[in-house]
């Protein structure tokens, strides 16, 4: 499956479908807040009710009480202005206050829903992304629907309301006139349908430089020794400047066609006031109309077009906000490749007796980029035995060991947990059974306790004591003692203050620490000295009896004491026997990395 | 430290003043439009219209609003974006010249929220907040003075709702700009949780972790939710307490004016124009509310950004660019990481062109002591010397163009092999083919469907590790180094690899300088000396013999390898 976002559906040249199925997608995010959309609607129709009322009790107290002397009147209607504004108070409180809730809400939900989604993926869709543009859309992008939702979304409803108000009045003043002064604004919903791909996708574009704009930076923060080992602050600053750039010419143009609403529904605006004087001087001179008539066709004309000028403005904000949604959308559609089977009672072949641990089954696999890593393995682990991966450099060790721990699928084959396909496995269970030690060990920030406990609930909620006990009963807190301060050692931005070593020291305590029933250590100890590897060592043969190791190491030592040696080369995998076939294999082996 | 927002429009004056010329022009146009619809009537009731000339005048007056609107929004924008550009190159630019110390400090997290959300921040204010908060303040003064003009007695008793919306809008966005600030330091959380989450995915994935890394994410953005919604409080509160307070103009005018006309101390006339100004004074006051909110934003950001800006960086006083021999010399150097001493008076002396291993266990400070030997982070007190000189006076570009190292862990670029291995600019087409030939390199790079020109997956995620490491030792080669260091470089590259690369090494390279930290003995046994480092000391130096006979660790370790020689 392709999982590159960039290259697959968010293709910006083609917006995905039209605006009404992307808001209908929207929907279900809202869900519990349609009641305070609601409200907050009411709200700024009350409030827009008010502030249009003013004026007029402000006149009638000037006709009534002001020209007459009769200041007790007077007072009493300031009284109830007041009262009035003090109903604005409040409608003004709950309109912003509703909506804003709503819009905060829908961003928490979105982020949450989206970071679940990147939770549920496979390893490869992150082997295809970059993690500075993952950011920006969990971030940047969703915090610009934000925007919309709290800014854009009431507003565009009131003045929906009015546009349709406004309309049935100049309608019913004069029918036909009415429709020469609606004609501009038709035309209007023309020029925004025709425009709406060519803007949504001019945002798209923007959107998808900020993404790559984010996705550079954080190589380059990411790698920034070697760009001072290499004094190559430079490249920093160049590849930075390009991104820059071009960040810049397409958010310049995503905003140059935002605008566009803007002058040309003012345009739009002035010609139907230029139809309203010429028509309507035309109709009265023909009798059909009256002066009067003529000024209240103004007014309504004013209160047509202004909403629309207001919403040209959020026009812009809106397609953005669905190109927004486009990227988002895009990351919710993608579906894991690592189908869940149900529990079936398939068992591999060689099923007379209990069946082995892990079994591989004519397995081949190839990278999204085609090329076939491994051919045909069959191979079988039991329980309790110690087995080799040996071979060169790129020959297949690592694949092999991420299909057993079901990184990845076998793009043909299979693989057999205890007899059953491991596909049916429960993700929850498999983990539990299969260790697996990296070769790039990655610490979170926070403390060495917290790594060790990482991602299993029972660790995590044992006591100092008894995760103490815990330690000693694996012989894991010799090694805890060689971290400063123990197990509260903080751990600082992804154990990048630690070395490989250390880091590898606790990688291998947060796997053994778990009591897997098979334990893959991929070079595990590459980094660690050599009399802390006799330490380690002693642990692995220390663990329970039935705990089946793969070891993938380059030192003699870790594979004098096998009891199984495979020599994996081109992908392919060999049975060395004894321990003098696997140096011959190695020595005379063709090279394939 | 206190920034200003708008020191940053200094350099585009020019553009600003254009944008609010614009605006002055399109919006004074505006006012021209009811004008002519008054006359036309008028003239109609009176039967002197020039319907004609009616239409032209309205047609240009239609015409060149489109075309002042049209130019002012695309002066906003372009003004908005290239302030926000401009802003992220000196960000970017900034941070190119800092130690590696200090991003790793800082976070990158916090860097990309500062080069993304904060500059963001800014860009709005620029785009929305300045053409209206020019044009406010213009009304209220312009308004102001008309009242004034009228009837002063009314105009300052209705003036006197000014300082207390202004009152209210210190207070409320002196509240708000902490929590501006407290939003923004969210979203480098969120950030962090983020890419943890990405640069951890195959940890989290054979651990089932995900409700884990979920529960942290659910942490910061509920954090996230309730700065936002403390921020809306705020405003929710504010916007109406303004609006109110405008409101209540109205009502001191109905009450205090009609006073006046009762009395006879007021005209009709006076009274009624007076009402209708003052709506010219209540709009810019509704205005300035929504700018405000975007203003605190962006003055919570930009302090953020100008934090990054006016940090102190290193200087590069290095003036020398002489080529290095290799003799390196190191004197009582101690580095503390706060309390605790990752190398603690380290001396020892290095002979140009000989070969140099420094062993010890995991933490001993191998790694540290490599990185302050080539610059990388400063040690707390010391010195170490390049044929003589300190490394402070060295140039810091021609040291790092005659100085190698290859790091522990892999870092590749996104970019090709090619790239990678001639990250340098300097790179020679000559010294790039013996860098790759040293490196064994190129059978690996024969079978790449584009050579050279392969592009490298998103963190070398197509790579094998020894493969990775050896790209890395490339890199570094095809520098043609006087000197090389070494970090643990074979831990990952089967044997035979290895032999066949140090082998190139002496062959390719005669002259090199070659200091390689290691854990295994057997490979280094004919070096020239040995160094041993334990726990931030130098506990033995010299060469494998002397250390045998003199060095009890020493002879431990090597205990330890007898049947660790490697496959």
């Amino acid at each position: 499956m392709n999982y590159a976002l960039n290259k697959a559906s968010t293709n910006p040249t083609e917006p995905q479908g039209p605006t009404k199925a992307g808001l209908k997608k929207l929907l279900p995010l809202l869900k519990e807040d349609h009641l305070k959309m609601i409200v907050a609607v009411l709200a700024i129709l009350v409030n827009s009710a008010i502030t249009l009322s003013g004026p007029f009790f402000v006149a009638y107290a000037i006709d009534h009480y002001v020209v007459s002397r009769n200041y007790e009147g007077v007072m009493m209607m300031s009284g109830v202005l007041i009262g009035l504004y003090l109903i604005g108070f409040v409608t003004g409180y709950i309109q912003t206050a509703m909506m804003g809730g709503v819009a905060q809400r829908m961003l928490f939900n979105l982020r949450n829903t989206i970071f679940t989604k990147l939770q549920s993926l496979p390893l490869a869709f992150f082997n295809q992304n970059k993690a500075g543009d993952l950011i920006s859309r969990i971030n940047n992008d969703t915090d610009k629907l934000n925007q919309f939702f709290s800014q854009g979304l009431v507003q565009f409803v009131s003045n929906l309301f009015m546009i349709v108000g406004a309309g049935i009045f100049l309608l019913s003043i004069h029918f036909k006139l009415g429709l020469a002064i609606l004609a501009p604004a038709v035309s209007l919903l023309f020029f925004t349908r025709i425009t709406a791909a060519w803007i949504r996708r001019k945002n798209a574009q923007s959107l998808q430089a900020g993404g790559g704009m984010s996705a550079e930076i954080q190589e380059s923060l990411d790698n920034f020794k070697v760009i001072v080992a290499f004094n190559r602050r430079d490249y920093f600053r160049e590849k930075f400047k390009e991104t820059n750039e071009s960040n810049f010419k397409k958010a310049t143009s995503a905003g140059y066609a935002n605008t566009i609403f803007i002058p040309v529904y003012g345009l739009c605006s002035n010609m139907a006031q230029l139809i309203t004087l010429a028509y309507g001087i035309h109709l009265i001179a023909a009798g059909d109309f009256t002066v009067g008539l003529l000024i209240s066709a103004f007014l309504y004309t004013t209160r047509f077009y202004d909403p629309l000028r207001h919403m040209a403005a959020l026009w812009g904000s809106f397609q953005l906000a669905m190109a927004t949604w486009d990227r988002i959308s895009a990351i919710l559609e993608m579906k894991s490749n690592l189908i869940q089977l149900p529990e079936g009672k398939e068992r591999s072949k060689a099923d007379k007796k209990a069946p082995p641990l892990l079994a591989f089954h004519k397995v081949h696999f190839s990278y999204p980029d085609g090329k076939e890593v491994l051919h045909d393995l069959t191979f079988e682990l039991e329980a309790g035995k110690t087995y080799a991966l040996v071979g060169p450099t790129g020959g297949g060790k690592t694949t092999t060991a991420s299909l057993m721990a079901r990184l990845y699928d076998p793009t043909k084959g299979k693989v057999f947990l205890q007899g059953q396909d491991i596909r049916a496995v429960e993700s929850s269970v498999r983990s539990e059974k299969i260790g697996f030690i990296l070769q790039d060990p990655f610490l979170f920030s926070g403390n060495v306790r917290e790594n060790l406990c990482y991602g299993n609930d029972e660790l995590a909620a044992l006591s100092s004591e008894a995760l103490d006990t815990e330690l000693k009963r694996f012989k894991l807190d010799a090694l805890v003692s060689r971290f400063e301060k123990g197990l509260e050692t903080p751990v600082k931005g992804s154990g990048d203050t630690m070395s490989l070593g250390q880091r590898q020291l606790i990688a291998f305590m947060r796997a053994v620490l778990r009591n897997p029933e098979l334990l893959i250590l991929d070079e595990a100890t590459a980094n660690i000295d050599t009399v802390t590897e006799q330490l380690l060592e002693k642990i692995l043969k220390h663990l329970p009896k039935e705990t089946t190791r793969v070891i993938i190491a380059h030192r003699l030592n870790t594979i004098e004491n096998a009891d199984e040696i495979f020599f994996i080369n081109g992908g392919t995998l060999t049975r060395a026997g004894s321990l003098e076939h696997a140096v011959d294999l190695l020595l005379k082996g063709k090279r394939e990395s | 430290m206190k920034a200003n927002l708008f020191s940053i429009l200094k350099p585009y004056r020019g553009w600003i003043f254009s944008l609010i010329l614009l605006a002055v022009l399109s919006n004074g146009l505006s006012l021209w439009v009811p004008q002519l619809i008054r006359e036309g009537i008028d003239d109609y009731g009176l039967g002197t219209l020039n319907l004609q000339r009616l239409l032209t005048q309205f047609a240009v007056a239609a015409f060149l609003i489109f075309l002042f609107t049209y130019f002012q929004n695309l002066v906003q924008t372009y003004a908005s974006e290239r302030v926000a550009k401009d802003l992220r190159e000196d960000v970017a630019n900034k941070i190119s010249v800092q130690s590696y110390l200090y991003v790793q400090e800082v976070g990158s997290s916090k860097l990309l929220t500062n080069l993304t959300s904060d500059v963001e921040a800014v860009k709005l204010f620029v785009s929305q907040a300045i053409v209206a908060l020019i044009s406010s303040v213009f009304l209220i003064v312009g308004s102001s003075i008309l009242l004034l003009l009228i009837d002063w007695r009314l105009a300052l008793a209705t003036l006197g709702i000014i300082p207390l919306i202004g009152g209210t809008f210190f207070f409320v966005l002196s509240r708000v700009k902490v929590l501006f600030t407290k939003a923004q330091e969210v979203i480098d959380w969120l950030n962090k949780v983020i890419n943890e989450s990405i640069l951890g995915s195959a940890l989290i994935r054979v651990l089932h972790a995900q409700h884990f890394e979920y529960a942290k994410f659910v942490e910061a953005n509920t954090d996230a939710k309730a700065t936002g919604m403390k921020i809306l409080k705020h405003f929710a509160a504010m916007i109406p307490i303004v609006m109110f307070v405008a409101n209540l103009a109205t009502v001191i005018i109905l009450l205090l004016g009609g006073h006046f006309v009762i009395l006879g101390s007021m005209t009709l006339g006076d009274f009624a124009a007076f009402n209708s100004y003052v709506g010219l004074l209540i709009f810019p006051i509704f205005m300035l509310g929504f700018v405000s909110g975007v203003m605190a934003r962006a003055t919570a950001s930009y302090q953020r950004i100008a934090a990054v800006l006016t940090h102190e960086e290193v200087p590069d006083t290095g003036t020398r660019s002489a080529e290095l021999k290799g003799n390196i010399t190191v004197k009582n150097l101690t580095l503390m990481y706060g309390e605790k001493a990752a190398l603690k008076d380290v001396s020892f002396a290095i002979k140009a062109g000989t070969r140099t291993a420094i062993i010890g266990p995991t933490a001993a400070g191998k790694t540290q002591l490599l990185q302050v030997l080539t610059g990388l982070i400063r040690s707390t007190s010391g010195e170490i010397r390049y044929d003589g000189k300190k490394l402070e006076e060295y140039e810091k570009k021609s040291f790092h163009e005659q100085v190698g190292l290859v790091f522990q862990d892999s870092v590749l670029f996104n970019l090709s092999v090619l790239g990678n291995i001639a990250f340098s600019t300097t790179v020679k087409e000559k010294d790039l083919t013996r860098a790759i030939e040293t490196a064994e390199l190129h059978d690996f790079i024969e079978k790449l469907p584009h050579k050279l020109e392969t592009v490298v997956s998103e963190r070398g995620t197509s790579l094998s590790g020894g493969q990775k490491q050896r790209i890395m030792l490339a890199r570094a080669l095809a520098l043609n180094p006087r000197i090389l260091f070494l970090d643990d470089f074979t831990a990952r590259v089967d044997t035979r690899t290895e032999q066949r690369i140090l082998k190139n090494l002496e062959k390719n390279y005669p002259h090199l300088t070659l200091i390689s930290v290691t854990q295994k003995i057997g490979a280094v046994e004919q070096f020239d000396q040995i160094i041993l480092l334990m726990e931030g000391e130098v506990l033995a130096t010299g060469t494998h013999h002397h250390l045998m006979e003199t060095s009890t660790e020493y002879v431990q370790i090597h205990e330890s390898q007898r049947s660790t020689h490697s496959l």
